[in-house]
């Protein structure tokens, strides 16, 4: 089958409402988003208390965060599994091959990148809009919120970072996922699978979905951050 | 009667030392121009007085009260407001900014409103009143940092150089507003070098040289 007829026929499936097709889709977007649920808040106040705490071992810490942002998802997936497997230190709690693996898996290759983001943004951020939030006597909490919503825009770019790498990994949603039809098969695995069987059609259906997600999360992005220059 | 007043403050930038005070009486009710070289913490010392910044060392006295520079007791935030030379706005709107800090002290909504309008009017902002911040000039922006400061009706004030980089307009306007600020039962500090502001009436001399300061008690002009 050429690269035409294969996008015509992923066309025909993504219209056809095909339930397979849509059953992987919902498994990506409800564990990805799940992660993000997870994720956005914990990396965020993590990089919050970075930016502004000091304590011992901060920088190696900072360090040490700023590596892994480039760790292989497959060896997150491969440390996950070896703690989820029965053998490993959580084997009793079964969620090896279940969407929750999934989503803790996303987590933890999700926080490195809004650590990091979060904390260069508010680092980054005019040393005067806290100066003022402190002279204007604000709580520590109201501070910390002031700081937050002054790099919104940066704190999206880090969300929508960290989604595009959650939603298209494959190493690690194989691993501890299994890649299970209508359970853990994602859109990245599923891809993975049906190109190897040669279904290039519903490879390229489930790749367009992927692009669209992509797009459409950061078209937002733009819209929101054009909208507020205007 | 002295209000705020510095018993002993240092501080000091790696080996050198900026500032070396052993005396310093705000009284209740004075305005001072606080003059001095480029460089000599002008700025700092009003950052340490407002508690932004960090002294190396030191005690003051508000009214009768005993406290360390640092760490700055959360209470004399409440009565002490620091403006900067050039004031950072928030990202909302003037009337968010200027609502920030009664938010911050749990003022009730309806209250918060009145007053917020009523800053509004002081400082003749009412045309700008829901123009995002980054769309004002400077003359503006140092409008809606003394209307934000005068809503919280702070017992002492100080300005950072609040004329500086100013058009002539915008500069006149602001001394105005100082002025008006400056009323009576308000201390206030202006650190500036600007003629005109030293020659408001009234106002008393604090010369920092060496880290020290040299107090005047005759008004400065």
């Amino acid at each position: 089958m050429g690269l035409l007829d294969a996008t015509h026929a992923a066309l025909r499936l993504l219209l056809s409402g095909d339930a397979e097709l849509w059953t992987i889709v919902g498994v990506s977007l409800s564990v990805t988003l799940r992660a993000m649920l997870i994720a956005v808040p914990v990396g965020i106040g993590c990089g919050y208390l970075l930016a502004t705490l000091r304590f011992p071992g901060r920088r190696a810490l900072i360090v040490l965060i700023q590596g892994l942002l480039a760790s292989p998802t497959v060896v997150v997936g491969l440390l996950l599994y070896l703690l989820l497997s029965r053998q490993g230190v959580f084997g009793q709690l079964h969620l090896l091959f279940t969407q929750t693996a999934m989503v803790i898996g996303q987590v933890l290759i999700a926080l490195p990148v809004l650590i990091a983001f979060s904390l260069a943004a508010i680092q980054g951020a005019d040393p005067r809009a806290r100066e003022t939030a402190v002279a204007l006597g604000a709580s520590a909490s109201r501070i910390g919120w002031t700081m937050l919503v002054e790099v919104r825009f940066a704190l999206m770019a880090a969300v929508c970072n960290a989604f595009g790498r959650v939603v298209s990994e494959i190493g690690c949603a194989l691993m501890v996922g299994g890649n299970i039809a209508g359970v853990t098969r994602n859109i990245p695995t599923a891809i993975a699978l049906e190109t190897s069987k040669g279904d290039f059609a519903q490879g390229i259906a489930l790749g367009i979905v992927l692009l669209v997600v992509a797009l459409g999360v950061n078209s937002a992005f733009a819209f929101f951050q054009g909208e507020s220059r205007r | 009667m002295s209000l705020l007043a510095v018993a002993t403050l240092d501080k000091s930038f790696g080996e050198r030392r900026l500032l070396s005070i052993d005396a310093l009486c705000l009284s209740a009710g004075e305005h001072y121009v606080l003059t001095g070289e480029n460089g000599s913490g002008k700025s700092t010392l009003l950052r340490i007085l407002a508690g932004i910044e960090a002294a190396d060392g030191g005690v003051g006295h508000f009214g009768e009260r005993r406290f360390d520079w640092w760490p700055y007791p959360n209470w004399l935030r409440q009565e002490v407001i620091y403006v900067h030379q050039q004031p950072y706005l928030f990202h909302t709107s003037v009337a968010e900014n200027i609502a920030y800090g009664l938010r911050a002290r749990g003022v009730e909504a309806s209250q918060r409103e009145r007053l917020v309008a009523a800053a509004i009017a002081w400082a003749r902002l009412g045309h700008l009143r829901q123009t995002p911040p980054q769309k004002l000039s400077g003359g503006e922006r140092q409008r809606v940092a003394l209307a934000r400061a005068w809503v919280l009706a702070p017992k002492v004030l100080l300005l950072d150089e609040p004329t500086a980089n100013l058009d002539a307009e915008s500069r006149q306007q602001t001394i105005d507003l100082v002025r008006a600020f400056c009323g009576p039962g308000r201390t206030a500090v202006i650190a500036c070098h600007d003629r005109d502001m030293i020659a408001l009436a009234n106002m008393r001399r604090l010369h920092l040289v060496d880290g020290q300061i040299r107090q005047n008690s005759a008004p400065a002009l």
